[in-house]
């Protein structure tokens, strides 16, 4: 259980996945305008994350391994996760249309989002079972809906705040992220080995 | 006597956010609108290539998103651009509901799983099985906030030309 706990913790913060390893940069600037646009875009992340993981774990433990198919990964792991973005798209508007009308648009930005394969292409690296795999792509993404949420409460403050002109919109944004990025490098002092 | 000034706005009370969509088609007293791309940049949607009807392009989704409102209050007319809103937590309580719910169910079924067998074939099926609870779980759930009114878009006013999402 330890195990598992430190695991999480390293993926979510110690290793965090836009502050550590400078993925999903696009949605992180895009779609942190407002808090609940990215609250919106980092669940819908954290749902396709984990399930596209779960299925990249089944490819690579079942088919690409045993067949010494390696050189096809990057193409496999694309298409599931499109597979994914496609699943939860058609489910969601099957559970609820009107639920699909207000969160479908996020899903389409997912499925270009390199957090998604980063975090599937680490799980082959870090060669772990199936719930350890499936605990950590989960943990990864919820590092990164916390730190979409995070800089979209700071860039709500800075649109009330006088920013001098040359600085105003994206300029003052990139600084307030590498503020942010020295603060999480704060977490890497922390073992998470056990 | 201390008196205070009052107006009638409420400021502790939920704002709403506002997206763009355009009036496709009238039907009876209510008219049927296309949100229009609310991507990070806007961009997308103006590319030739994005706006590509087809499976899954951006003019084909956002088809697939057409809403209809029960009143037409301004009198709009097919092709008119209009300014809508939805309650502001309400895009925070559907992401709970839609993706929150099937994960958490997910992961505890599998973790369950896991614990008491050991097996990573367990484990999966124990996943699928708390996935497909866990929809079933966020249909319901769906189910009481539309029947409470939080999914419905509100008409604000007309948009201004060139208005787009990420005006001021």
């Amino acid at each position: 259980m330890k195990e598992y706990f430190l695991l999480m913790v390293g993926a979510a913060l110690v290793n965090n996945v836009i502050l550590g390893r400078f993925l999903g940069l696009c949605s992180f600037m895009g779609v942190t305008t407002r808090i609940d646009t990215a609250v919106g875009m980092g669940m819908a992340a954290t749902f396709v994350i984990t399930v596209s993981s779960m299925v990249n774990w089944v490819v690579q433990t079942f088919l690409l391994q045993p067949y010494d198919l390696a050189y096809l990964r990057t193409v496999t792991f694309i298409l599931v996760i499109a597979a994914a973005v496609q699943f939860t798209e058609m489910t969601v508007k099957k559970v609820s249309p009107p639920l699909f009308q207000m969160l479908g648009i996020y899903l389409p930005l997912i499925t270009t989002n390199c957090a998604v394969l980063g975090v599937a292409l680490l799980l082959v690296a870090g060669e772990m079972n199936f719930i350890a795999s499936t605990l950590f792509a989960f943990a990864s993404a919820l590092g990164y809906s916390l730190v979409m949420v995070i800089f979209a409460g700071l860039r709500e403050r800075m649109a009330l705040a006088n920013v001098p002109r040359l600085f105003d919109g994206p300029p003052i944004g990139f600084i307030a992220a590498s503020l942010l990025a020295l603060a999480f490098m704060g977490f890497s002092g922390m073992s998470t080995t056990g | 006597m201390n008196t205070h000034d009052f107006t009638t706005t409420d400021y502790a009370a939920p704002g709403l956010t506002e997206g763009i969509a355009q009036v496709v088609a009238l039907d009876g007293r209510g008219i049927w609108l296309v949100p229009e791309q609310t991507g990070s940049c806007g961009s997308c949607a103006a590319s030739s290539m994005c706006s590509a009807k087809g499976i899954g392009t951006v003019a084909n989704r956002l088809e697939a998103r057409r809403f209809r409102l029960d009143e037409n209050p301004a009198e709009l007319i097919v092709g008119e651009r209009v300014v809508i809103g939805v309650r502001e937590n309400a895009l925070v309580r559907a992401s709970l509901t839609a993706y929150a719910i099937p994960l958490v169910t997910l992961l505890l079924a599998g973790a369950l799983a896991q614990w008491r067998y050991g097996s990573d074939l367990v484990t999966m099926a124990a996943a699928v099985g708390g996935l497909l609870f866990g929809l079933a779980v966020a249909r319901i759930g769906a189910d009481k906030l539309l029947a409470r009114g939080d999914l419905l878009p509100q008409y604000i006013r007309r948009a201004r030309p060139g208005e787009t999402c990420n005006s001021k």
